[in-house]
C-alpha cells in the first residue's frame, strides 16, 4: 500500500450482545431504553420459507428482502463500545441468527409470559450454540405475574443461566439485565457455574 | 388521507433499489465478507472532500455514496455503524467500503470482534461502564 496513515489510533474494541424473543417481546423498547436505536438494514435472499409471509406478487424476479434489526450502540471512554443486535424474531428468519451470533459475547432472551414459547426457538438455538444467555421476564403492565422458579420449569432452563423480571421500558432495569449477562459470562469463564447469580465482583 | 401511510414507510429507506448505487455488484470486488463490527478508517490517502494527499482527481471519480461513507470513516467505525448512519443496507456498505479499500481510502484495522476469546479485563471494563450509566 502506499501510504498509510502513521497516526492511525489503535482500534476501538467492538463487542457485541444479542437481543432475542418472540414478535413483541419488547426487543425495540429494551434497546431503545439504553442506547440509541437505529434501523440496520440488510438485503436477505427470499427463501421459500418466506414464500408465504412476503408479498412478491407483481414482482417477478424479486430474490431479495429487506429486513431491518434493531441496533444501538454504548460507548465507555474512547476504547471500548457495546453493540445491541435485536435479532429478528419471526423464524423465517432465523437463517441470519448464525451470521449475527458469531462473535457475540452472549444473549438476552426476552420473554413474554402470555406467550412463553415463542422464546422456545431462541432457548433452544443458543442453547446448542453454546453462547452464554441469561431469559429475561419483560413484565408487561397487563400481563399476569408468575414466580420466577414456575418460569425456569416452563423452559427447562439449566440452573447455571440467570433468569430475571425486567421492564423493557426502564433503563435501570435494562442496564440490570446486561450487568446479569455479563457477570454470567465471566463466571461461565472462571469455571463457576451453577447458581446463575455468581457475582464477578460485588456490585457498587 | 386514509392509508396514505401505506405508501411507504418513513424507515424503509431510499427509493431507489439497493444494488443501484454499486451498479449492480453485489459482492465484495475482493470477494471478502467484512464482519457487521469490523472498525475501518480513513487513510488520508484520499479526502471525501477532495483534499486528499492524491488530491481531487480520484476523488472525483467516487460516487457520493462512496464520499458520505470515506467521511464516516475520518473517525474508526464499524460495517454496522456505516450502515446505519447511512440507511444503506449492510450488503451494499460490503461492496462500496471494498471500493474504497482497493484504492488504499481506507484499511480495516480490526477484522472481528474477540467474542468468546474477550479477556476477563474487558468484560470487567463493560461491567463498570454499564454499572456507570
Amino acid at each position: 500500500m502506499a501510504s498509510v496513515r502513521s497516526d492511525i489510533p489503535p482500534p476501538f474494541a467492538a463487542h457485541k450482545i444479542l437481543i432475542a424473543g418472540g414478535f413483541g417481546s419488547g426487543k425495540t423498547t429494551l434497546v431503545g431504553a439504553i442506547s440509541e436505536v437505529r434501523p440496520l438494514r440488510t438485503e436477505e435472499r427470499l427463501t421459500s420459507a418466506s414464500i408465504d409471509y412476503d408479498d412478491v406478487s407483481g414482482v417477478d424476479g424479486k430474490t431479495t428482502t429487506t429486513v431491518a434489526l434493531d441496533f444501538g450502540r454504548i460507548t465507555f471512554g474512547s476504547q471500548v463500545v457495546l453493540y445491541l443486535f435485536g435479532l429478528p424474531g419471526q423464524e423465517r428468519f432465523s437463517f441470519m441468527w448464525d451470521e449475527l451470533s458469531y462473535g457475540a459475547l452472549g444473549v438476552v432472551i426476552l420473554a413474554d409470559v402470555r406467550k412463553l414459547d415463542d422464546c422456545f426457538p431462541s432457548v433452544n438455538y443458543f442453547e446448542k450454540r453454546r453462547l452464554p444467555f441469561v431469559v429475561a421476564i419483560n413484565c408487561f403492565d397487563n400481563a399476569p405475574r408468575y414466580d420466577p422458579d414456575e418460569v425456569r420449569i416452563a423452559l427447562d432452563l439449566d440452573p447455571g443461566v440467570p433468569l430475571i423480571l425486567c421492564d423493557a421500558r426502564d433503563v435501570g432495569s435494562v442496564k440490570q439485565v446486561l450487568i446479569t449477562l455479563v457477570e454470567a459470562i465471566a463466571a461461565r469463564r472462571s469455571g463457576r457455574r451453577g447458581s446463575g447469580r455468581t457475582s464477578v465482583t460485588p456490585g457498587m | 388521507m386514509p392509508g396514505s401511510n401505506k405508501w411507504r414507510r418513513r424507515d424503509s429507506g431510499p427509493v431507489v433499489r439497493p444494488y443501484a448505487v454499486t451498479g449492480g455488484r453485489t459482492e465484495p470486488a475482493d470477494g471478502e465478507m467484512l464482519d457487521l463490527l469490523a472498525v475501518v478508517v480513513a487513510t488520508g490517502l484520499l479526502a471525501s472532500t477532495g483534499s486528499g494527499r492524491r488530491g481531487g482527481d480520484e476523488t472525483a471519480k467516487l460516487t457520493p455514496e462512496h464520499r458520505r461513507i470515506l467521511k464516516l470513516c475520518e473517525n474508526q467505525a464499524t460495517v454496522a455503524d456505516i450502515a446505519a448512519d447511512t440507511a444503506l443496507p449492510v450488503g451494499v456498505v460490503r461492496v462500496l467500503l471494498a471500493d474504497l479499500t482497493a484504492q488504499g481510502a481506507i484499511t480495516v484495522v480490526r477484522e472481528r470482534p474477540a467474542g468468546q476469546r474477550t479477556g476477563n479485563d474487558v468484560l470487567q471494563e463493560i461491567l463498570n461502564g454499564l454499572r456507570a450509566l
